[in-house]
């Protein structure tokens, strides 16, 4: 479902989404269309989008056709979703110890809409490390 | 030799119609009263059996006079005289109302008719009456068939569809009736022949009629043709009480109400009038006829308003309350709008309700974190806390209980508040308050010391004795400090 959500295509694309979005949250997704794991995300994004859409939007960006950020965010999962405010990276604790992104497909919907919600929450006070409603270690897997 | 006698006894029974002397009547009934046990019944069959005798419109002065007018205008073309402003004052126009009113005449005409056709007719083929309804149609079909038994021979194309044909070829080949005898057949053929020429004579009249709708109703004609038209004005009495009329009565004007002969007339379908017969009605799908139906008749009923005052002779009115017709019968068919799905709103956009202030800080302080809790959720650095369950498990009770005496209850310290609501409680249990009455005294008794009392001046001893004594005593001399030498 890629194909619904719109597609950033060089560098200074992204730096302008993420520069001229004022009240709303940037949320971009680095990865290929192709890719499965991105694949799965994309279903969640393309769904989400439309309900999220008075606080946040959604781009999405090809590692192999923009790869200005790979060296700077790390960009070397199959998936990443990344959230940005005001020019500023917003910082997720989701207890996996990696506080920058999301690099694995988040399968529920309502999942991410809490997340996109708190971070939302959190930006607009200041704050560049906000607490996930949930906690994604693996405590809970073994 | 009997035919003979009853052609002459059908003469004087014409003579004796034809002449209006009371003394002819007389003498009829005279002789009629003379032959009364030997020709009674042959007189009442020729009665009945005698065409002129129910068929009389064609022999009347007005019908006439209407057709010879209608065909004068006819070859005069269309001449549209605007001379009389004034719609009733001219002569046309009165002609288009007779013309009206003789069509209903000429209409109910051709039912007599049919039905003496038919009467005579079933002698030789009773089941062609419930196979052909039409009157027209079954006076064609009559006329052609004549007294022709074999109906191979006789071509009906052209008068009924061919399944019909087929059917009457059929039901021709198995029907128990008989050849007619000659006067009957005569007669049968004479009816047909006059049912046919009435029928002529209508649609002249319904052309005419509808040649000149463009001229006297321009708008009504725009919108339900004007063969409806004709029909309305035809039915209200003219264009001026239709235009007075309501528009629910517009609307069923020309309905039939159907004999169901006792049925309900529950299942029974929608009837409409004329209005059934136009162009748009018949164009608009069935659920929506009945809102459509009203709609045609309110417009019409508004285009009559106009063409009777000639407000728009042009008609270009008319074309316009059509085209608003069409476009509301195109929105009726259109679907209702998909429902979107709602976004959620922006996370703390709403104003809070509360604010701050004291007695939101009084309200937080109530439900506070007790002193309890926030020993249970503190850990002391090196040393394990004991649990509910023991050995880690369950509810760790953190630093409760690790101040040695091995109980977990805590001795609830000083909060500001149960302080503050201590010294009230004081205040109000033991002070005397200014308002008092004059038998109270201004002793206070308190559990501590009781009743006491006290030496004033003592007081004042104290006083006094305390300057004095040191550096202002009368008896007091001055510092002798000894030397060391």
């Amino acid at each position: 479902m890629s194909y619904l959500l719109p597609h950033l295509h060089s560098g200074w694309a992204v730096d302008q989404a993420i520069l001229a979005e004022e009240e709303r949250l940037v949320i971009i997704r680095f990865g290929h269309d192709w890719d499965e794991t991105c694949m799965q995300m994309d279903e969640v994004l393309a769904a989400v989008a439309e309900t999220i859409k008075n606080f946040a939007v959604i781009y999405l960006v090809d590692i192999t056709e923009v790869p200005d950020f790979n060296t700077m965010y790390e960009l070397y999962d199959p998936s990443t979703v990344m959230f940005f405010f005001r020019n500023k990276h917003i910082m997720i604790d989701l207890g996996t110890g990696n506080n920058n992104k999301i690099n694995w497909a988040l399968k529920d919907k309502q999942e991410f809409i809490d997340i996109v919600e708190t971070v939302y929450r959190g930006a607009r006070k200041g704050r560049g490390l906000v607490i996930a409603p949930k906690d994604y270690s693996t405590k809970y897997r073994y | 030799m009997a035919n003979l006698a009853d052609s002459f006894l059908a003469d004087l029974d014409e003579l004796s119609d034809n002449e209006g002397y009371p003394e002819e009547d007389n003498a009829e009934a005279a002789g009629r009263d003379d032959d009364e046990d030997d020709d009674m019944p042959d007189l009442e069959s020729l009665n009945y059996d005698d065409l002129d005798s129910v068929s009389k419109l064609q022999k009347t002065q007005r019908y006439n006079d209407i057709m010879q007018k209608v065909e004068n205008a006819l070859q005069k073309g269309t001449d549209f005289s605007n001379q009389g402003s004034i719609l009733e004052e001219d002569p046309e126009y009165q002609l288009i109302v007779d013309c009206n009113a003789l069509s209903v005449d000429i209409e109910n005409e051709i039912i007599i008719i049919h039905n003496f056709i038919r009467d005579k007719y079933r002698l030789k083929f009773p089941e062609l009456e419930s196979l052909v309804h039409h009157p027209i149609d079954y006076a064609r079909v009559v006329k052609k068939i004549g007294n022709e038994m074999d109906l191979t021979l006789v071509d009906l194309e052209g008068l009924l569809p061919s399944a019909i044909i087929m059917v009457v070829s059929v039901t021709a080949s198995t029907t128990s009736g008989k050849p007619l005898s000659e006067d009957n057949l005569e007669k049968t053929t004479e009816a047909c022949d006059r049912a046919l020429t009435l029928d002529a004579s209508k649609k002249k009249v319904l052309d005419f009629v509808e040649s000149r709708m463009g001229y006297i109703a321009p708008n009504l004609s725009a919108i339900v043709g004007s063969a409806v038209a004709s029909k309305l004005m035809g039915t209200a009495g003219g264009l001026g009480a239709l235009a007075k009329m309501p528009a629910c009565n517009v609307q069923l004007l020309g309905a039939k109400r159907k004999n169901l002969a006792g049925f309900s007339t529950a299942t029974s379908q929608f009837r409409v009038g004329y209005l059934e017969q136009t162009e748009v009605f018949q164009s608009t799908p069935p659920p929506l006829r009945t809102r459509a139906c009203r709609l045609i008749a309110a417009k019409s009923t508004l285009a009559a308003r106009i063409d009777s005052i000639r407000g728009d002779p042009t008609g270009k009115a008319g074309r316009n309350l059509l085209e608003e017709i069409r476009k509301k019968i195109e929105k009726w068919q259109e679907p209702p709008p998909a429902k979107l799905p709602k976004p959620l709103p922006v996370p703390d956009s709403e104003p809070k309700k509360k604010r701050g202030g004291r007695r939101l800080r009084k309200m937080k302080e109530r439900y506070a974190q007790t002193d309890m809790m926030k020993l249970a959720n503190r850990m002391q650095f090196g040393i394990p806390e004991e649990s509910s369950l023991g050995d880690g498990l369950g509810e760790g009770y953190g630093m409760l209980g690790q101040a040695g005496s091995g109980k977990l209850r805590v001795s609830a310290g000083q909060s500001k508040l149960a302080a503050k609501v201590a010294k009230k409680f004081k205040e109000k249990s033991y002070g005397s308050s200014g308002a008092t009455s004059g038998l109270t005294s201004s002793l206070a008794f308190t559990p501590v010391q009781g009743i006491e009392l006290s030496n004033p001046q003592v007081q004042g001893n104290l006083l006094g004795g305390g300057t004095q004594s040191t550096y202002f005593s009368e008896t007091g001399t001055f510092s002798k400090i000894r030397r060391t030498q």
